[in-house]
């Protein structure tokens, strides 16, 4: 019960955000749309051709462009969430929560994949509109699987945020990283055996054959679901725990409270 | 009487990157009995919130216990903080974005408690800190006072039994100062709760606590009674101008009694410069000058300067 109590403060911050805040949330949106835009028509002028013509490729360019919306939110909450934390003096406040700072962190990165869903949500439906391919949205498959391929970006985004809390300036690191994400995601699959060792690499593959070869995630190769759970455990793991060696530094230094 | 929060031998020594470390707080040891109001006193760079984040669990202690009602905070950080909520020095600890009402919620929610369960406390305190008129402002655009009220009562709603507030009268202006004071006072004199505030400022604590602890340098200086350490307060310099000599009796007499007091003459005048306690002691100086026939030209007097006294405490003049 007092678990809860905390996510669904976390989950209310964010409704109100979004509700009083509505503006940003529609230019995040509009934003996206319009990158999203330049990739399509851009793309298409160096290809030359219909979206007939580009067939998977295009359908690619959309669901690289959902998960990178994810990974983007997921490193944020994170890496520029707890940097803004700091800065505003509330960091202190949220680790003194008896529930401790783990659920306090997990419950807002929850919350905010939550409003997340419905965000992307959106944009999904703009794109496939534009581009008038109408993809596979098996939600049962799709939100679980969005999750493992996003759960290595937590572990991305909590070693980032352990970094901040220590070394302060790292926004230019935040910042070259997030363009990373995009290679990780747009880099062919099929380029080298490593590429499954990535990052969202090998999950947004297999996002593609949900969305694209209309398949349901029990119908995915186990050995691939299997090597994505692994893949994701152990960014994650890493990252939680790089981000505790971190926090530990921080509180020897008495670092958590200065920005 | 029953003790709450109990600090034992609680040393930090922050290491530093490319400097030796700084030794911020050294061996402090003192305890805080329940719904006590305790003042931690000290100039800049004392090591009250080093300490206050110690018990906090903000800032790893490099040794020492911490006791918060029966747990050691740092074997037990989340059980320690269901007792324990902190204003700290400096921060906002509130979200600017958000109304009072939704701050006074999340952080209720991040205690662990269910908004429904918290509402009617919720407009207590709101009606308590007079927020009613702004309840519904982002509190962004709340006064620095007002600011600082909603932390406090955020700090609050925790609803843990001990407090812990860190200059909670820092940077702001004489009025809201004074207001939050009387806010604090109110609180304190409900007896509810126990806390340990942190003030460079004697006037604050003097205001608000019963009793003070003076650190300086890391190091518990005095702990004593906030009405035994205003009796140093009380202190006045004397200079006593006499006609004629005094008789060796006489001065045997005054030196017995008050031993730090110095007597000095010209050829006509005797001048006895003394500390004495407003009122007794100085009648007692004048009764025993009576006695002996001695006639007093003139007293001179000099106010006690509290910063001056404080500085002598620290510094260990005094006591
Ligand atoms: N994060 C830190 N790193 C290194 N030294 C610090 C840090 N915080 C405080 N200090 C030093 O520790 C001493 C005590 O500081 P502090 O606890 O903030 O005192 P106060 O709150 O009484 O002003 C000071 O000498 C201060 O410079
Ligand atoms: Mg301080």
């Amino acid at each position: 019960m007092r678990y809860l109590a905390v996510f669904m403060a976390q989950l209310k911050i964010r409704y109100i955000y979004l509700k009083r805040y509505y503006f940003d949330t529609i230019s995040m949106i509009v934003t996206m749309f319009i990158i999203f835009l330049l990739i399509f028509y851009g793309s298409m002028a160096l290809m030359g051709g219909t979206p007939a013509d580009m067939g998977e490729t295009l359908e690619g360019i959309v669901v690289g462009f959902m998960v990178w919306s994810f990974a983007l939110v997921a490193y944020g909450t994170l890496s520029w969430g707890m940097i803004e934390e700091a800065q505003q003096g509330t960091l202190e406040q949220l680790y003194m929560s008896p529930l401790g700072f783990g659920w306090v962190t997990i419950s807002r990165v929850a919350a905010h994949f939550i409003i997340n869903v419905f965000t992307v949500f959106i944009v999904l439906l703009l794109m496939m509109a534009t581009t008038g391919k109408w993809l596979n949205l098996d939600i049962l498959s799709l939100i679980p699987l969005v999750l493992l391929t996003i759960a290595g970006v937590y572990g991305i985004g909590f070693f980032m945020g352990g970094l901040a809390l220590v070394f302060k300036r790292v926004q230019s690191a935040l910042q070259i990283l997030q363009f990373v994400l995009v290679i990780f995601i747009a880099a062919p699959f099929g380029w080298s055996p490593f590429m499954r060792f990535l990052p969202l690499s090998l999950g947004t593959r297999l996002i593609g054959q949900v969305m694209i070869g209309e398949q349901t995630l029990l119908q995915l190769p186990p050995g691939d679901v299997l090597f994505l759970v692994g893949n994701s455990a152990v960014y994650f793991g890493l990252g939680f725990l790089t981000f505790k060696f971190f926090e530990n530094i921080a509180r020897d230094r008495g670092l958590l409270g200065h920005y | 009487m029953e003790t709450v929060l109990r600090v034992k031998d609680l040393t930090k020594r922050y290491p530093r990157r490319r400097d030796k470390p700084v030794m911020a707080v050294d061996h402090v040891s003192f305890s805080v009995d329940k719904n006590e109001v305790v003042g931690l006193l000290g100039p800049n760079g004392a090591g009250k919130t080093t300490t206050i984040k110690c018990i906090a669990g903000l800032i790893k202690a490099t040794s020492g216990e911490i006791w918060l009602n029966g747990v050691e905070a740092q074997r037990q950080p989340k059980k320690a903080m269901e007792r324990v909520a902190a204003l700290l020095e400096g921060n906002r600890n509130i979200y600017w974005r958000l109304t009072p009402r939704e701050n006074l919620e999340f952080f209720a929610g991040i205690q662990g408690h269910q908004v429904r369960k918290v509402k009617a406390y919720i407009d207590e305190l709101i009606e308590l800190f007079d927020l009613k008129d702004k309840e519904k402002t982002s509190a962004r655009m709340l006064s620095r006072g007002m600011q600082q009220k909603l932390a406090l009562a955020c700090a609050l709603i925790r609803q843990t039994e001990i407090l812990l507030l860190d200059e909670p009268t820092l940077g702001l202006d004489v009025e809201t100062s004074y207001e939050l004071r009387n806010v604090l006072k109110e609180m304190a004199a409900r007896g509810e709760r126990t806390i340990l505030l942190s003030s460079h400022d004697m006037h604050v604590v003097q205001d608000i606590c019963e009793r003070v602890i003076v650190i300086n340098n890391g190091r518990v200086v005095v702990d004593d009674r906030v009405a035994n350490l205003m009796k140093l307060f009380q202190v006045s310099a004397y200079r006593f101008e006499l006609e004629g000599h005094l008789v060796k009796e006489l001065e045997m007499k005054l030196k017995e009694r008050f031993p730090l007091l110095a007597l000095s003459s010209t050829d006509h005048r005797t001048y006895i410069d003394a500390d004495l306690v407003e009122g007794s002691e100085l009648y007692e100086v004048l009764d025993i000058l009576k006695a002996g026939n001695i006639q007093v030209k003139s007293i001179g007097h000099k106010e006690p300067n509290l910063e001056e006294i404080f500085l002598a405490i620290v510094k260990g003049e005094l006591k």
